[in-house]
């Protein structure tokens, strides 16, 4: 597969169908990786593909805004709907992108695999996906891994392992069973189940431990403004100090603002420096809208966003 | 409005409510409310704005976070809307809010939306009533040692 995208990567750049290409290399450690701009042919062979190439690398697009060509993106399913949303939310035009389609058949979560194997991520050496489970090297040893053990969560309910709309395709999904029972919205079923006051204390608990790093909305595809909220002087929204009330007013802000744009990439609660749970934050929203306005955000070009839109006979408990 | 009402939920707790009322319709419905000389409660700060719509979700996630005790969002009924549809996005927003806040742990009688047209004074003022009723008996919207508190030991 790296052979593959490498090639074309030359080929795309030697025909002048883009000016630069945005893949993964790998980074300082044998489990880090990173991202990577090709803007060269000669450069074209740093690229590699695996289970560890975590990041959503949509957002890095927005750069071809001010480009006269193009910018060529490897792209996971999963991330294939930041894509959508942007254009969908006049960021960028389709024809800016080159979308390479890579089949995707799981990412590792480094939290979840330190769990399980009991040592940092700087130890492991090599994950390589074996079908149903992941080989992992340690020192010198591989272990076999179940990929239910150590899969990001937004994989177990994966909608499709490739873009839906590409430019190129790096081929097709190899079948593969997860052995897990459970379901998307669990964990956000478990916290609607609790009584309001515990679920006040739990995230009560979590928004106190937020250092307002800010690297939820760094990385989040959809916090492009040109002026943040939180970055506004005037009016002042918030406080720079992170006083527990001041990060909560930061959460439900962010929250709303990303209702019916959030894609699940994961990439806020991947970053945070704390482990702050913000998937649950966003996926009750997600929740919600599909229950509510049957929409889910990055799936189509051609449905309506649901806050932008209404039908005269949508629930209406206020009268 | 009504003068300051009296210590009525004990221990002198007088709950403090901003009201967002759209200019086309509950505002006006406020003011009919004021010179039919209807009782209210006071505990309501009345900020005018031109269309339900307008209301910002920040605006309500901000109040309640800094310490307000509940937001009650006026609007036209649908349909009415001078902007003829302000007030289905608003709909669509308030139902969403609601159920994030409760999410984290908001009462829901915190933050309410409701639709009163110009000829309903008696409807505004009736609303102000139970909306302030709910949040009384609620009490204080986080109470002392939580989110709140400013105290730099709380940090
Ligand atoms: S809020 Fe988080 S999960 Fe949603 S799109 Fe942004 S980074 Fe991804
Ligand atoms: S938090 Fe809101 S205002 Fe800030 S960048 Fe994200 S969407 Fe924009
Ligand atoms: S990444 Fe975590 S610590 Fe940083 S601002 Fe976001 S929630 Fe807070
Ligand atoms: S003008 Fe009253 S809700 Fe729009």
């Amino acid at each position: 597969m790296e052979d593959k995208l490498q090639e074309l990567v030359v080929e795309l750049l030697g025909d002048g169908a883009m000016e630069y290409f945005i893949g993964y290399r790998q980074g300082f450690e044998p489990s880090h990786v990173v991202p990577c701009f090709v803007t060269d042919k000669s450069e074209a062979d740093r690229l590699i593909w695996g289970p560890l190439c975590l990041q959503n690398l949509s957002k890095y697009v927005l750069q071809a805004r001010d480009l006269d060509g193009k910018v060529g993106l490897l792209v996971k399913g999963c991330d294939a709907r930041a894509i959508v949303e942007l254009v969908k939310q006049h960021q960028i035009e389709r024809d800016k992108i080159v979308v390479v389609g890579v089949p995707c058949e799981g990412q590792v979560d480094p939290r979840k695999m330190e769990q399980v194997l009991g040592v940092s991520m700087e130890q492991v050496t090599d994950v390589e996906d074996a079908g149903d489970e992941f080989l992992v090297k340690v020192g010198g040893e591989v272990s076999k891994l179940g990929k239910e053990q150590v899969l990001r969560d937004k994989c177990f309910y994966c909608k499709h392992p490739t873009s839906f709309d590409y430019d190129y395709t790096l081929g097709e999904v190899q079948p593969f069973t997860i052995d897990s029972e459970s379901e998307e919205y669990d964990a956000v079923e478990k916290l609607e189940e609790l009584p309001l006051e515990e679920r006040r204390a739990y995230w009560l608990k979590q928004f106190e431990r937020c250092i307002r790093c800010n690297a939820c909305r760094e990385v989040c595809y959809g916090c492009y403004c040109k002026e943040c909220i939180f970055d506004r002087t005037d009016p002042r929204w918030l406080d720079r100090t992170p006083l527990p009330r001041e990060n909560e007013i930061y959460h439900l802000i962010r929250a709303v603002h990303l209702a019916g744009r959030c894609i699940d990439c994961g990439e806020c609660e991947r970053v945070c420096p704390v482990n702050i749970p913000l998937g649950r934050l966003y996926k009750k929203l997600q929740k919600d809208i599909a229950e509510l306005f049957d929409y889910e955000a990055g799936m189509e070009y051609d449905t309506v966003p649901p806050l932008v839109d209404f039908e005269l006979d949508d629930q209406d408990p206020f009268l | 409005m009504a003068s300051e009402s009296s210590d009525e939920g004990g221990n002198g707790y007088e709950p403090k409510i901003l009201v967002f009322a759209c200019n086309w319709c509950s505002y006006a419905g406020a003011d009919l409310a004021g010179v039919s000389r209807l009782q209210m409660p006071a505990n309501c700060r009345i900020i005018r704005v031109m269309c339900s719509g307008r209301v910002r979700p920040e605006f309500v996630v901000t109040a309640l976070s800094k310490g307000l005790d509940g937001v009650l969002v006026l609007g036209c009924h649908p349909g009415e809307c001078h902007y003829s549809e302000g007030n289905y996005f608003t709909r669509r927003r308030g139902l969403l809010l609601k159920n994030l806040l409760q999410f984290v742990g908001i009462e829901p009688e915190r933050f309410q939306v409701r639709w009163v047209s110009a000829s309903e004074g008696a409807k505004f003022a009736d609303t102000v009533e139970q909306v302030t009723e709910q949040i009384r008996a609620l009490g204080p919207n986080r109470p002392q040692g939580g989110m709140h508190s400013t105290e730099p030991g709380d940090r």
